[in-house]
């Protein structure tokens, strides 16, 4: 058989690839960012295919191999697919008045802000996790960033949240915003981060 | 006595997350259906999944979930798609998470589990595994 010959064989077995195995479609995150899906076995072998090429369709049965798409060219099926994502979550922190579990008034309209979020989203949580600064013992710190958490938890309630869409954590020094040494009072690590999903 | 409880229910609610939970469905559409010990239960927003449940959309279904770890997913119609593992500690951001697809279409744009270590987060098909390095993709597994 010549060459020539053989190319129309070929295209009809990657067309027909396409429409009958699995598939995967890599495309931009939301803020337009790299990512990537490595293919760690294929068809029972291991494989260390890496699948890096943004805006691609990749066959999952045999031998991976991509090809560029146009995102903006998806079928309905598909837009429709990544339109029914849910929303990201959002986040806001809250600060603390010192000595105190009462948060800051710059911090009020946060609290605002994520009151009307978990309004508008059905079947919403919300997880509230507590931090704290380097004062204090680490295991101190671990309970009072969980009272903080709990403390901002209770306020969501009182005005009219349910109970049962919310949770909270605290992470004590973990995650400092102020990267201070050990046993430093920060203001800006005194803080709750609420979530919601 | 009712009141009781539900102080008691609302005291172990703040300490963590309900018992179990892994997810929360945001929006269910036509045929739309978890499996969970042999029974199919009928889906709500704020219907909350667990490890081992199936989910299951007819032809005109769809669904949408957001796992604890801010992993999102989207369920096209025709599709039944496991959750086999979620080990997810807030605490620590990070986990493990096998998602099972037999067919169907999911958009995935991953969350927590997938940064905190490299394929910590993986999606199996009838043909491969997958380990997911970040964000946003679709795996379609036609039946």
């Amino acid at each position: 058989m010549s060459p020539l010959r053989l190319v129309p064989v070929l295209i009809v077995s990657v067309l027909s690839a396409c429409a009958t195995g699995p598939s995967l479609i890599l495309l931009t995150s939301e803020e337009g960012k790299q990512g990537s899906v490595a293919v760690l076995e294929h068809d029972g072998i291991r494989s260390d295919d890496v699948i890096d090429e943004l805006n691609s369709w990749t066959n999952l049965s045999g031998r991976p191999h991509s090809s560029s798409i146009d995102p903006a060219k998806l079928d309905t099926r598909l837009r429709r697919l990544l339109e029914d994502l849910p929303p990201a979550p959002v986040y806001r922190t809250l600060y603390f008045l010192e000595g105190t579990t009462r948060i800051t008034p710059d911090s009020v309209p946060n609290l605002e802000f994520l009151k009307s979020e978990i309004a508008r989203r059905p079947g919403a949580e919300v997880l509230v996790t507590g931090y704290t600064d380097t004062v204090g013992s680490s295991d101190d710190n671990d309970e009072l960033s969980q009272r903080r958490a709990e403390e901002i938890l209770k306020g969501l309630v009182e005005q009219g949240i349910a109970i049962s869409m919310m949770s909270a954590v605290g992470r004590g020094e973990r995650e400092l915003l102020d990267k201070t040494r050990d046993n430093v009072s920060s203001a800006l690590n005194r803080r709750v981060v609420v979530t919601v999903r | 006595m009712r009141r009781a409880i539900l102080t008691l229910l609302g005291a172990l609610l703040i300490a963590q997350p309900a018992f179990g939970e892994i997810a929360r469905i945001k929006r269910s559409m036509g045929n739309a259906t978890v499996q969970r010990d042999g029974a199919s239960l009928t889906l709500q927003p704020g219907f909350l999944l667990l490890t081992g449940d199936t989910l299951v959309t007819g032809k005109d279904g769809q669904i949408s979930l957001t796992f604890a770890d801010d992993s999102r997913f989207s369920i096209g119609p025709d599709s039944h798609i496991s959750v086999d593992r979620f080990e997810y500690n807030a605490r620590s951001q990070t986990g493990e998470f096998v998602t099972r697809i037999n067919h169907g279409s999911l958009a995935i744009v991953s969350g927590q589990i997938a940064r905190s270590k490299q394929d910590a987060m993986k999606v199996r098909t009838p043909t491969s595994l997958l380990g997911v390095r970040g964000t946003r993709f679709i795996v379609e597994v036609p039946q």
